[in-house]
């Protein structure tokens, strides 16, 4: 029995090796320290709050993009599928006077068809997802165009706001509602045989067949959890404003990418976690919150992101762990 | 023609993380001969032929091409070409869809201004034809090409700068009788010229036929080296091998049970047809075949990873049709492939989590969660079975050797309790060690029961484990032999389709 208790010691190196598994989250707390240092605004319990609420509905996003890349696609469609829940969401309430439980099942069940048409042409068609995801991107959004014409629709009921910007005693509720996705996929990944057949897929789809894995109908899924979650992420973007807007989701891409890679997942597949991706998304919100609050200008988010994402993708490609 | 030295090779080691592919290893090769580098699988053949080329950089050593001394750390396979070093490696690297004149000139185009000049090409092309004296059109894609003729093109990219040094690592492997006197014939050819070439193959016979000098590599270690007139095959075997043929075998299983699995005319279009067979309950059952011979095809197609066009599978008395392996593990089948790396294991999980990945669902709390503890310990029993060298389960299986990491393809299959093995080449790549030991597992299944079907290219393996062994020739079953008839003779002459 100790020979067993011996060859199941984790972090045999000690902190090192644990260190470099939870790089993110150094590198965070130091960025944190940094901040606080910085500007006293930052450390406000308001400031905080407002940070983590930013970062919730993004890092649900992130946390859907996450299975995508852990089976080493990539899902383009994103961008689609949020302002899809947005405009169809709003007008099946505001135009149409559904109630917000149907238009909810109904834009979820759209979701789930976009997710399972990225799916199936990229796992059963063999299309790169590069491409499949994109045909579905532009597909979908010329349909939810025609629909309301490119214009926005305001006019949902203001309960709806609590989705978005309420609060629970002083938590702010996405908050609340990305640590309940957060812990249920931590769970779902790490815990169950369903969720540690993403990265067996994505570590090595042949080797994962061969080992009696279900690897279509999971790589299938990976896109579809994808869909789910933008689609959940979206609501809550457009309680915010209790208004559908075709444009909501155009700049969210590359934030989401960022986010997703900056957590320690693997852009060949196979490695990462969720627990990474929910950092990953709290890193870009506070660079973003500091800028704001030493009165950058705004588009200087833009070029510090893309130097983020690039330096993270190039340690990525270039370290050999083991 | 004074013969000079063309490669002087002193005390090349080469590590990989984890192994000694090359331990101290001499060799030298003159000008105008043909010198046979023979060795087991992973003796180091290729690594010493990479070492020369400048693919790999070798831990230690000197190396002397031409006579001058090459320094390692600057050294590489653009520098070797440059000092007339050219190899002709098995697998073919060719551009299946352009034509044979264009791979042969690729990236070395004639050009008359910005333009190639195709005219050129063509005429240089049909003169290297006429001097290896083969009558291929060049203008056809390689992809509608012989694999012979594929072999000639390679050989003719290969000579195209008249390099003085020419390695032909296993050339022949994938071609038959008449097409490797071809070879043979072009090779005198080459000889004549005064080139010096390295001739890597397993095949002992051939060593006889074409080789003036060898050097025989055991292990990694450097054994011997002489003329080729001086010795006999029992003696080369010898070398080879490094011990006698009957203590590397465990003793033969003789009690079997009933069939487990039996193939009846299983067809696959453009890879075997009619293919029948049949596996008992302790029985361990050898396919034996070239490259190309459908064998692989065949155990993923029982596998459901390869469509069949019609036949029948019955296991355990009933017909099952199996769609995708997830059906076939759910049967109680498992595979070993022979790309350990590529298709055995996710090279990104730990060790545990490869043991365990097609039996993860018996490791269950409530049948939803993993029991990790539960799982880790089981993982843990079954490598310590199989004496895996390791140091701790969460360590990436990328750091054990490839003898250990086989060991844990095997042992994923065994905890998941499997009833038929499908192996297909085991021991491909380890080391003479950890093929003992793969010997012993195969033992020991079948001593359990299980049905095992073992792919090989080495003869002394299936001569040495199988109760009987089937032969594939071109996606034909040519035959089968049992008991006594299990012999290097009876096997080689099905195997090349002469019966």
């Amino acid at each position: 029995m100790s020979g067993f208790d011996e060859k199941n010691k984790r972090f045999r190196g000690g902190f090192k090796s644990f260190f470099s598994e939870w790089m993110i989250l150094f590198l965070f707390i130091f960025l944190v320290i940094i901040c606080c240092i910085c500007s006293p605004k930052f450390r406000t319990t308001n400031n905080i709050m407002n940070v983590l609420r930013q970062a919730s509905f993004i890092s649900i996003i992130a946390m859907g993009e996450f299975f995508v890349i852990l089976t080493g696609n990539m899902d383009m469609s994103i961008t689609s599928t949020i302002g899809m829940t947005s405009i169809f969401f709003s007008g099946f309430v505001v135009n149409s006077g559904m109630p917000m439980w149907l238009a909810i099942v109904i834009v979820f069940a759209i979701s789930t068809l976009m997710g399972a048409v990225n799916g199936i042409l990229t796992v059963y068609g063999k299309v790169p997802s590069f491409i499949s995801t994109l045909v579905v991107m532009n597909i979908m959004k010329g349909i939810y165009f025609i629909y309301s014409k490119g214009l926005p629709i305001s006019g949902l009921p203001d309960s709806f706001n609590f989705f978005g910007a309420g609060y629970v005693g002083f938590i702010p509720f996405p908050v609340i509602l990305m640590i309940l996705v957060g812990v249920i996929l931590y769970f779902l990944t790490q815990h169950t045989p369903l969720g540690r057949s993403f990265y067996a897929i994505g570590g090595n789809m042949e080797a994962a067949k061969l080992s009696g894995v279900n690897v279509k109908f999971v790589g299938v899924l990976a896109f579809v959890i994808c869909a789910w979650l933008s689609s959940l992420g979206a609501l809550g973007l457009t309680a915010k404003t209790l208004s559908g807007n075709v444009m909501i989701g155009e700049n969210l891409l590359f934030d989401v990418m960022t986010i997703v890679v900056l957590g320690g997942t693997s852009l060949a597949g196979g490695r990462g976690k969720i627990v990474g991706v929910i950092i990953g998304a709290l890193f870009l919100q506070v660079i973003s919150n500091i800028m704001v609050l030493l009165s950058i200008n705004t588009y200087w988010q833009w070029v510090v992101k893309g130097i983020i994402l690039i330096i993270v993708v190039v340690i990525d490609s270039n370290t050999k762990r083991d | 023609m004074s013969a000079e030295k063309l490669i002087e090779l002193k005390n090349c080691t080469m590590d990989f993380p984890g192994v000694r592919a090359l331990d101290h290893v001499d060799f030298t090769l003159i000008s105008g001969e043909c010198h046979g580098l023979v060795g087991e699988n992973g003796a180091g053949k290729s690594t010493l032929s990479k070492c020369i080329i400048g693919d790999n950089h070798m831990t230690e050593g000197e190396l002397f091409v031409l006579g001058k001394k090459i320094s390692i750390p600057n050294y590489s396979v653009r520098e070797s070409q440059k000092l007339g070093i050219a190899i002709v490696h098995q697998e073919f690297q060719l551009m299946n869809d352009l034509s044979g004149l264009e791979n042969i000139f690729l990236g070395r185009y004639e050009t008359k201004g910005v333009f190639v000049d195709w005219k050129a090409l063509e005429k240089r092309g049909n003169e290297i034809m006429e001097f290896l004296e083969c009558d291929i059109d060049l203008s056809l894609p390689v992809k509608r090409l012989r694999t012979a003729e594929k072999q000639i093109v390679q050989l003719a990219k290969a000579i195209l700068d008249n390099p003085k040094v020419l390695i032909l690592d296993e050339l022949t492997a994938v071609l038959q009788e008449r097409d490797i006197k071809n070879i043979f014939r072009i090779i005198n050819l080459l000889k004549a010229k005064g080139m010096g070439i390295i001739y890597i193959s397993h095949r002992l016979d051939e060593i006889f036929q074409c080789c003036d000098s060898y050097t025989v590599l055991c292990d990694g270690k450097y054994i011997n080296s002489g003329l080729v007139k001086d010795i006999d095959k029992n003696e080369l075997i010898k070398m080879i091998i490094g011990r006698e043929l009957k203590n590397v075998y465990p003793p033969k299983e003789t009690n079997f049970g009933e069939t487990i699995l039996e193939v009846r005319n299983l067809t696959a279009p453009k890879a075997f047809k009619n293919i029948s067979f049949d596996v008992k309950a302790g029985e361990v059952v050898g396919i034996a075949g070239l490259l190309g011979a459908g064998k692989t095809e065949l155990l993923h197609a029982i596998m459901g990873n390869h469509k069949i066009e019609s036949g029948q599978i019955i296991y355990k008395g009933k017909e099952v049709h199996i769609k995708n392996p997830r059906e076939a593990v759910k049967l109680g089948f498992g595979i070993v492939p022979d790309e350990r790396r590529m298709l055995g294991l996710n090279m990104q999980f730990d060790i545990k989590d490869n043991t365990t990945l097609p039996s993860i669902d018996n490791f269950t709390k409530h049948r939803i969660f993993i029991d990790h503890e539960k799982a880790a310990k089981a993982a843990f029993d079954e490598n310590e079975k199989l004496n895996l060298k390791y140091t701790s389960l969460w360590d990436s299986v990328k750091k054990l050797s490839g003898g250990n990491q086989q060991k844990i393809v095997v042992a994923k299959w065994m905890l998941r309790n499997c009833d038929v093995f499908l192996l297909d080449e085991p021991t491909r790549g380890i080391d003479i060690g950890a093929k003992f030991e793969i010997y012993t597992l195969i033992h020991d299944l079948a001593e359990q029961g299980k049905a095992v079907v073992l792919v090989s290219p080495e003869l002394d393996e299936l001569i040495g484990l199988c109760n009987r062994v089937y032969i594939m020739f071109e996606g034909n079953m040519m035959g089968m032999v049992q008991g006594k008839d299990i012999n290097q003779e009876t096997i080689i002459t099905n195997l090349l389709g002469e019966k």
